[in-house]
């Protein structure tokens, strides 16, 4: 019954690791940015949600009305401001830029919501759902379907719509889509938009299940780094199974090797992966 | 047309003798009135918290004792003033900030960086300068236990929060026999749960379930599932506030219910219930020091009750322990050099080694290795949404409760 147990917590904690990652593999997959603000942009999704609450008692569910377009607002104003002046240059520069600017929006925050860890608590609480000696807590099914849905937006964006199949065809050959008539420097921008908002959007979900501080952006960012490069870059499933099986990993692995070694175990399967299988589970880049 | 650095030479002289003539005259005037502490700090970084709690508790101080006309040395009254340097949560940067604060700023005396890790690193520059310093948040003993004379620290060490504990629940709970607990794989953190399993063991308990987590760990379900399965009476968790906010809700949602939970450091924080809310109830933990104890002082602060007063008057919340022993240190400074009637070092170091006195702290004498042997550290339980002591029986408030849900 253990394993039973072990398997489910893996099972929505990994679907919690997909939510996290999903943003952060479009964004790498398509612009071939690796943005290192999308923990930073995580946290301030979890402070919109906790100022939305205990201000205006909105619940986190209906905050991720706002937060979708704010944080599509932000990213689309940060790539068309200042990434777009350097989306031509060798990934590196990027990487230090997006590096930059999340120093700066965290000593921001720092400075602005002070380093006191603040937690959303929701009254009623939801409390935990039972099946015989199976537990599972409430909010992080909630979180989980939330996570899921927005998932399936977003395939639906990239496989059905004009500006999904604009973003997909830059991703495959950005030259070919020029010539066709493709802005691609607007498509950058909505890429990155759509990136920012399901960090802010995966941020207000987890506050619910974790205390917000500044200082968590570097650990969620961790965790969607090892993600996709387990899925499979810059797929919107690849996020989805590599978050699973991140998730059991960890779950299984805590109890065969002790929960100290949980996080090591991730950073070691990221190591493997980039040795033996670069391209992830599912095998494929680029979006289809 | 002529760069900005040709004109550099110019005007460089005229600025430069004004400058040091300035500079020179700063410095004299600062030999003169004032009494300078250097206090190295994480302002940022992780630790930020923290350095926050430390700067409140020695900017009290400062306040108090500048009202008052400044520190009796021999026959004059010397103003105080704290030097900061922020190290970024980094140790070894820790290092370098006590370093340059006993060389560049020339400060008198120093306060040890925050935790016992970066207090450690950091004796060895203000041994090697033989500058008294004095560890506000060190309580592991392998600080102390390097032979140095110029290191004192106001913690008891870990073990003396742990005893009083098992002691009150054996008294009060006799049907508790299986312990769990969850330990931060970190020095502090996993030092206390090492504590916590030595004293269980020799006073009959069964630890049933002993592990580590790591740093930064973003689930505990898994630890917490396979402690629910072995049934224990006790757990036990360590770790700073964020791991014992997430610990305490995953404890929730998992439906884990025992007769004692107890929790360090977190509960003795405020910010611990705010965060945790009504499923924060009859969490026990242990503290150096609570607001509620009733020592009487012979120092600028008096007791706890008048420090409390003093602290919520200037920042308007209530004090814990880490704030206190900051202050504290600040106080047993200043006795030391009133006691020596001056700030020769060798002289103020001479007089902590014998202090032996009672302060809204409470009694403060250092043992052998410099770290403080007098304190009876209070046992806290969470009632009402309010933290109360409830051991030892001098300065207790309420009777322990069982039954965490």
């Amino acid at each position: 019954m253990l394993y039973l147990q072990v398997l489910l917590n893996g099972i929505v904690l990994g679907c919690i690791y997909a939510c996290v990652a999903t943003g952060f593999s479009l964004v790498w997959g398509v612009l071939n940015v690796i943005n290192l603000m999308h923990g930073t942009f995580i946290v301030l999704g979890s402070y919109l949600a906790w100022w939305a609450y205990s201000a205006l008692n909105i619940a986190p569910w209906t905050a991720l009305l706002i937060a979708a377009p704010v944080y599509f607002c932000l990213g689309y104003a940060v790539q068309r401001g200042i990434l777009n002046r350097v989306i031509a240059s060798p990934v590196l520069v990027t990487l230090t830029l997006t590096f930059g600017l999340d120093l700066m929006l965290n000593n921001a925050m720092l400075y602005f919501f002070k380093a006191d860890y603040r937690r959303l608590v929701l009254e009623p609480a939801m409390g935990s759902l039972s099946v015989g000696p199976l537990v599972v807590p409430v909010d992080r099914l909630v979180a989980m379907a939330f996570a899921l849905l927005l998932t399936l937006i977003l395939y639906l964006i990239l496989r059905r719509s004009r500006v999904g199949r604009a973003i997909v065809a830059v991703r495959m050959d950005r030259d070919a889509a020029l010539l066709m008539g493709v802005n691609v420097k607007s498509i950058y921008a909505i890429a990155f938009g759509l990136g920012a908002s399901m960090a802010g959007c995966a941020g207000v979900l987890l506050a619910m299940i974790y205390p917000i501080s500044p200082v968590a952006s570097g650990g969620y960012l961790g965790k969607a780094f090892v993600v996709c490069v387990l899925g499979g870059l810059g797929s919107v499933p690849g996020a989805i199974i590599g978050g699973l099986f991140l998730g059991l990993v960890e779950s299984f692995g805590s109890v065969a090797f002790g929960p100290e070694h949980s996080v090591t175990l991730s950073f070691g399967l990221l190591i493997l992966f980039l040795i033996f299988r670069p391209q992830g589970i599912l095998g494929k880049r680029g979006f289809e | 047309m002529p760069s900005f650095a040709s004109y550099f030479p110019r005007i460089s002289m005229p600025v430069l003798v004004c400058a040091l003539i300035t500079s020179f005259a700063a410095t004299a005037a600062v030999a003169q009135d004032t009494i300078r502490f250097g206090a190295p700090l994480p302002q940022t970084g992780p630790l930020a918290p923290e350095a926050l709690k430390q700067q409140q508790g020695y900017d009290l101080w400062a306040e108090q004792v500048n009202k008052r006309g400044g520190i009796k040395v021999g026959d004059k009254k010397m103003k105080v003033e704290i030097v900061y340097t922020d190290y970024q949560s980094n140790t070894p940067r820790a290092v370098q900030a006590a370093e340059q604060l006993i060389t560049q700023q020339k400060v008198n005396f120093l306060f040890s960086p925050f935790g016992s890790g970066a207090a450690k690193a950091a004796s060895t520059v203000s041994e090697k300068y033989a500058v008294p310093t004095i560890a506000s948040t060190a309580s592991s003993s392998q600080v102390f236990d390097q032979g140095y004379k110029y290191l004192f620290g106001t913690f008891t060490p870990n073990d003396t929060l742990t005893t009083p504990l098992v002691k009150i629940v054996r008294e009060k709970a006799s049907g508790v026999k299986r312990v769990a607990i969850l330990a931060r794989n970190d020095l502090f953190p996993l030092a206390i749960a090492q504590d916590m399993e030595k004293a269980a063991k020799a006073n009959g308990l069964e630890v049933v379930f002993f592990e580590k987590y790591a740093i930064n760990t973003m689930d505990h379900s898994t630890s917490l599932s396979q402690m629910k399965a072995q049934s224990p009476h006790w757990i036990f968790a360590t770790g700073y506030i964020n791991d014992l906010v997430l610990i305490k809700k995953q404890m929730s949602d998992q439906k884990m219910e025992a007769p004692v939970v107890t929790m360090i450091a977190g509960p003795a924080y405020k910010e611990f219930i705010a965060a945790t809310g009504k499923s924060s109830e009859n969490i026990s933990s242990a503290a150096w020091w609570h607001p509620a104890a009733t020592y009487k002082g012979v120092d600028i602060f008096g007791t706890p009750g008048n420090y409390s007063k003093l602290f919520q008057e200037k920042y308007k919340s209530e004090p814990d322990y880490a704030q206190a022993s900051a202050s504290v240190s600040g106080v047993l400074f200043q006795m030391a050099i009133e006691k020596a009637g001056s700030l020769d070092r060798t002289k103020v170091r001479d007089e902590l080694a014998r202090m032996n006195v009672m302060t809204f702290w409470g009694p403060v004498k250092f043992g052998p290795t410099g770290q403080i042997d007098s304190l009876e550290p209070p046992v806290l339980q969470i009632q009402n949404g309010k933290t109360l002591v409830v051991s030892p029986a001098a300065i207790k408030q309420a009777d322990f409760k069982l039954s965490v849900k």
